[in-house]
């Protein structure tokens, strides 16, 4: 018990650093902030009175840890602040935007999950032989292509040449495709990696062969044996994905040209609206660490051994 | 045996031409010659000219100079970080250890290049935004292993006899845990230089990384980009580089790791 109050301390000391650290990366970014809201309000000719006030209302002009509990005591409870440049709450637009990326991502590790499987099972059934070999090949390409560029393959192909798709927006469902696609394929080509290497693990397992002389069928060897034992990899698995679809997504929405986190915090960035990219950033901080706390508690429960180690 | 050897000519053909690909390379990388613009392949441009009429050969390999070059100083910045953390952790107290390992936690909270968008965009698009945003974003894999390596080096013979005849700390940490360390962090330096070439090139497409005009070929990515109606060989060019470095330089790691994986059991 004492181990789990431990994980839940650590995941909110991880969330505090997220916060401090990512306060004082825009602290410290150059240029005035107070500057930068007043020109983006009205334009470039502001009087010295003007920034004055931006500055005080912002936060900005009573030092380090004041201008973080400004920022931070509203966000505990849920008020992300307003954009410094159009003064709308951050927090509406957020939410919006995840909603879109939700359904790519989602679709994203479909098309991953629908190609890795079926390939990582039938590769491991023979490891070395020449679907296992292609699969491997097929995994570490497709480690090493960026999905940008893959995204402007894509393009070049379906939409330019064959004309069957369009390049650009998120109008139609058919304007899914592409950006799902190229998700999927990065996805599923670490999926497949990661698969095929734990269930070769599971399979080689000690205690199979014991089962089998004992009269233990294959399927059930497979289904109560082999499957329990390859699921604490899959945990870990499930948050490394989460990582790789909300790096995937930002440069597909860029690329694509979606309306999604991702090109809300890229357009955040280049428009120096900070409360947005603090929004962002703190909202990803919170899912990441939610998530990885769950797989912690869930290793758990899979395997007992692991919180007798730790604790 | 065979295959590591391939992996190594391979590795050993890219770090040449980053090396010396800038003296073979036909044109000056940055002249502009507007009447030649998105020329074809031909004797003058060997793999036809970009908007601006500058060569893509050349680009590419002035590029590849600047692209694994970074990523080499990365990895190697982001190495050097990590061990100290890990073996801060893994040689201090309960305390250290528990510090270094929740700073380490927290750098992880993020996914790495997303982190690594928000820090280069907002300090400012540029070489330097782009390292220091790639290395604080790159050093917490190091850590994990050397603390791992570290701690389990803690209790063995040869390193109590060193503490007890009175070695330093710093002496303790250069001749007995450096040396183990090589071996694993070598397998870990290969993926992070994979993923700084990734990382750069994906910084530079969304115009946060190296500024043009200087050839990179994430920037020459995103200026292909706008003409992939009327000259799509534009974006092929840059894109296989970036994979043929990666594919290569992660081949090489799992070479490497197998290798060493072999050696251990053998």
């Amino acid at each position: 018990m004492n181990d789990v109050v431990q994980l839940f301390l650590r995941s909110a000391i991880v969330l505090t650093g997220t916060a401090v650290v990512t306060f004082a990366l825009l602290w410290h970014a150059p240029g005035d902030p107070a500057l930068s809201i007043a020109v983006a309000r009205f334009d470039s000719a502001v009087s010295d009175e003007v920034v004055a006030r931006i500055r005080a209302e912002a936060g900005l002009d009573a030092g380090f840890w004041a201008g973080f509990a400004h920022w931070v005591v509203p966000l505990l409870s849920g008020d992300f602040g307003k954009s410094s440049v159009t003064g709308r709450q951050v927090w509406p637009e957020l939410l919006d935007a995840v909603r879109l990326t939700v359904p790519l991502a989602l679709l994203g590790l479909a098309v991953g999950l629908a190609l890795s499987v079926p390939l990582a099972i039938v590769a491991a059934r023979r490891p070395g032989g020449w679907i296992d070999r292609g699969a491997v090949a097929l995994a570490s390409f497709g480690a090493a292509m960026p999905a940008y560029w893959l995204a402007l393959l894509l393009i070049l192909v379906f939409a330019v040449k064959l004309n069957w798709l369009p390049a650009f927006g998120a109008g139609s469902a058919s304007s899914l495709v592409l950006p799902a696609l190229t998700l999927g394929l990065g996805t599923g080509a670490s999926l497949t990696r990661i698969l095929r290497s734990s269930l070769l693990e599971a399979r080689g397992a000690a205690f199979l062969p014991a089962l089998a002389r004992r009269g233990v069928g294959s399927r059930e060897r497979a289904v109560a044996h082999v499957a329990p034992h390859a699921m604490i990899p899959v945990l870990t698995i499930v948050g490394l994905e989460l990582a790789f679809l909300m790096e995937g997504a930002v440069m597909v929405e860029v690329i694509f040209g979606r309306p999604g986190v991702g090109s809300f915090l890229v357009d955040a960035i280049s428009a120096r609206d900070f409360p947005k990219v603090q929004g962002v950033v703190m909202l990803t901080a919170v899912l990441f660490v939610t998530v990885n706390l769950v797989i912690d508690l869930l290793y758990r429960l899979v395997d007992p051994r692991i919180g007798e180690r730790h604790g | 045996m065979a295959d590591f050897r391939a992996v190594l000519v391979l590795v050993a053909v890219l770090a040449g031409l980053a090396l010396f690909g800038p003296l073979i390379a036909p044109n000056d990388p940055t002249a502009i010659d507007i009447p030649n613009r998105l020329a074809q392949p031909g004797e003058v441009y060997p793999l036809g000219s970009d908007a601006m009429g500058r060569g893509i050969l050349s680009r590419l390999l002035h590029g590849a100079r600047w692209s694994l070059g970074l990523a080499f100083l990365v990895s190697t910045i982001g190495l050097a970080i990590g061990v100290a953390v890990g073996l801060l952790a893994a040689m201090g107290g309960r305390f250290a250890d528990w510090a270094m390992m929740r700073t380490t936690d927290i750098f992880l909270a993020f996914p790495d290049l997303v982190a690594a968008v928000v820090i280069a965009g907002v300090l400012g698009a540029g070489t330097s935004s782009l390292i220091f945003a790639l290395t604080v974003t790159g050093w917490m894999r190091y850590a994990r292993v050397a603390r791992g390596v570290g701690l389990s080096l803690k209790t063995r013979g040869h390193v109590v006899q060193a503490s007890l005849a009175g070695l330093s700390r710093p002496a303790i940490a250069r001749w007995h845990y450096l040396p183990a360390l090589v071996p694993s962090l070598t397998v870990v330096w290969t993926g992070m230089l994979a993923r700084a070439i990734l990382g750069i090139s994906a910084l530079g497409f969304l115009g946060f990384g190296v500024q043009p005009p200087t050839p990179e070929w994430g920037t020459m990515l995103l200026d292909a980009r706008v003409h992939i109606r009327s000259d799509p060989l534009q974006m092929i060019w840059p894109g296989i580089a970036v994979v043929a470095c990666v594919l290569s330089i992660n081949l090489a790691g799992d070479a490497l790791r197998d290798g060493l994986a072999k050696r251990g059991a053998g």
